[in-house]
């Protein structure tokens, strides 16, 4: 309980600046508002005109709201169309809280300039090189390329190739425990083949387990591996977060996904599990799956309750749980922000 | 005799003039943007990239060719204020420096899809622009020439074909690989400068004869990148090494194959870039070192004017190209002895 009471005082660092934790309301955490495949914005067949993106994006947002959500987390990181400028305009048109992520991955979305520097060699990014580029995001801001420093990142992402985790991506997952540690932002990671195993990893940077979210486990090879209940157990958060999509993409359905859930809740591992759909709200060279904000509020919420869970333990899913670990762990904070202050003068 | 595209249009190949054919006005690896270390105030960075532009006009040079690919911080509307405040006539190319720094969203791309991507670079437009391709920019990825690289080499052979510009190569690693993909698509080798053969690690006096002989340009186009300087990247080489290359490449013969130019950047986007390095290193060290090698002065007019507009005049579009024969045209040797 004591935990609770600390982390109900914490800030989260949105796109606007910073906002109590539980100010929050619903949380989406697992979304992407604008996805770029990286290079699509020099393609002649790319559409980027920005006043269509914007009011695509803010009808997805407005109807997220007037279904009850209040904040979504893009967590798509640095390099695939993140545009915190229009972020920023699209949380004050909309109301909705947006925190924007640091953060890279997986390798095959990565680019010459992490993958093969000048240097002979071309030895790709350590971990400490990563974190020092993810850090910065979130005590300086967020960077518009070549131009100036935004609001600050309030999580650290990346993802691991599904088929199991290959060198760079360790060093992506390092370099984000390290920030995490750093800068008290919680982690967010979607695991390769193996999730407790990338979790450990993870864990061996020296990073509270409670500070670490570990997506992609309503996948169906993680789901018959029971690695939900085993992350959830080591005391890392659990991120069931395609709700919405199926086994004809790899997942489980939404009733088999409920049900997990409620096993969960059953289990006492309630407080360790976050839901969301992966939903990409305007997607620019890349396919898709077609899901809207709305979906888990207006669909899957009723099929948590066929499937027993209780109201107030929604609640926790869509609320409690996030607000909590996206707020920012205050002694890393001060420590960090002081320690920049006093470099800037 | 022809045209080439600029980024302010087509001009006449007559008024090309001294033309340095592999430079950047900056080049930066995709991503690096991302890092602040590398940020510079754009006034700055305005100001010296003017800077030497304005001296290579003060050389008489008139013609630059900017080898940057797309995503490696070509910046095509920069491109054209530079040029309208210089005087300088600036080309700009369609394709990759590499296939290891084409972004993502190209990689899985198929042979025709890089083709129509030439293609509408060369003849509708760049980044939306009317400003339009003056060469295919291909070259080898660090581990070699990839599947992905030879994927490249074959739509810039395709788009040369078909809309008669010229390929410029990064790097003359595995040249035969090179040439037969070029060769089978129906690309003449004329119409390929096979570049960077003087970098210090790759330097090969057999090969350049191979690609002069069989008409293809040779590329002494690193040239400054000097072992004597300070901080000097791993690809740089001691002076007078390449001086002895190059005048050993022109005693063969071959002065019409060659190409001489300083890959260097105005300013350098995601790395330090060689400091005191500019195109002007041409003028004011290369030059004089080959004049006191003996070199007569009608070379460097060779060098410096006749054959880059040679190289970079479109050819007449061959639109019903058939990739699959006429492999003897790419072999005709055009060897001046």
């Amino acid at each position: 309980m004591v935990e609770h009471v600390e982390h109900r005082s914490g800030l989260v660092r949105t796109v606007l600046g910073l906002v109590p934790a539980q100010e929050l309301g619903v949380v989406l955490i697992h979304e992407s508002l604008l996805s770029v495949m990286p290079g699509a914005e020099y393609a002649p067949e790319i559409d980027m005109d920005k006043s269509k993106i914007f009011d695509i994006l803010h009808r997805k947002l407005t109807g997220f709201r007037r279904s009850g959500g209040n904040t979504i987390v893009d967590h798509r990181g640095m390099f695939h169309g993140r545009d915190v400028k229009l972020y920023e305009t699209l949380s004050k048109t909309t109301g909705v809280h947006i925190i924007a992520s640091t953060g890279l991955g997986p390798e095959r979305m990565l680019s010459g300039y992490f993958t093969t520097p000048q240097t002979h060699p071309p030895t790709p990014w350590p971990a400490e090189q990563f974190a020092g580029l993810f850090i910065k995001e979130v005590m300086e801001g967020i960077v518009v390329p070549r131009v100036e420093r935004s609001g600050p990142a309030g999580i650290v992402t990346s993802i691991a190739t599904q088929s199991g985790i290959v060198q760079i991506e360790e060093n992506l997952f390092r370099g984000c425990a390290q920030t995490g540690m750093a800068t008290g932002v919680p982690v967010s990671l979607q695991y390769g083949a193996n999730a407790l195993k990338d979790l450990e990893m993870v864990l061996s940077e020296g990073i509270e387990p409670h500070r670490v979210i570990i997506g992609g486990l309503d996948r169906l090879d993680a789901v018959k591996r029971k690695e939900a209940f085993a992350v959830a157990e080591r005391g890392a958060y659990v991120a069931l977060d395609h709700v919405g999509w199926s086994t004809r993409e790899g997942y489980i359905d939404d009733r088999e996904r409920a049900r997990l859930i409620a096993e969960l809740f059953e289990k006492g591992l309630g407080e360790r599990v976050l839901i969301s759909t992966n939903a990409v709200g305007c997607a620019k060279g890349h396919e898709t799956k077609d899901i809207d904000f709305n979906y888990l509020l207006v669909q899957f919420v009723p099929i948590l309750l066929q499937a027993g869970v209780l109201n107030e333990e929604i609640r926790i899913l869509l609320e409690e749980n996030p607000q909590r670990v996206l707020a920012v762990d205050a002694p890393a904070t001060v420590k960090r922000e002081t320690a920049a202050g006093s470099k800037q003068k | 005799m022809g045209k080439v595209n600029t980024v302010l249009g087509p001009i006449a190949s007559e008024d090309l003039g001294i033309t340095a054919m592999h430079e950047h006005i900056g080049f930066g690896l995709p991503g690096c943007d991302l890092d602040t270390q590398w940020w510079k105030k754009p006034e700055e960075a305005f100001d010296v990239t003017i800077q030497k532009l304005r001296r290579f006009r003060e050389h008489d040079g008139k013609t630059f060719v900017d080898c940057t690919g797309i995503g490696n911080g070509r910046d095509i509307e920069y491109f054209q204020v530079l040029s309208r405040r210089t005087g300088v006539n600036i080309v700009a190319v369609t394709g990759f420096v590499a296939g290891d720094s084409a972004l993502p969203y190209f990689r899985n791309k198929t042979v025709e899809y890089l083709t129509n991507l030439f293609i509408h670079e060369i003849t509708v437009g760049i980044d939306g622009t009317s400003a339009k391709a003056g060469a295919v920019k291909v070259g080898v990825s660090r581990e070699g020439l990839s599947e992905l690289d030879q994927r490249i080499y074959r739509a810039a052979a395709r788009a040369a074909v078909k809309t008669g510009v010229p390929i410029i190569t990064h790097l003359s690693t595995e040249p035969e690989l090179a040439i037969d993909i070029f060769e089978s698509e129906g690309l003449p080798l004329n119409r390929v400068l096979m570049g960077h053969a003087d970098v210090g690690q790759d330097a090969d006096e057999e090969r350049d004869k191979m690609i002069a002989s069989r008409g293809g340009y040779v590329g002494f186009d690193t040239i400054g990148y000097d072992k004597e300087m300070e901080n000097a990247p791993y690809w740089s080489r001691p002076r007078q090494d390449r001086v002895k290359h190059f005048l050993s490449f022109l005693e063969k013969g071959f002065l019409e194959r060659a190409v001489i130019s300083a890959d260097a950047n105005c300013c350098a986007l995601g790395w330090p870039g060689l400091k005191g390095h500019s195109v002007n290193y041409l003028f004011e060290e290369f030059i004089p070192d080959l004049r006191k090698a003996g070199v007569a002065e009608d070379v460097f007019e060779q060098l410096l004017v006749r054959t880059p507009a040679n190289f970079l005049t479109m050819q007449e579009p061959s639109l019903k190209a058939n990739p699959l024969s006429n492999n003897d045209i790419g072999c005709v040797p055009i060897i001046k002895s």
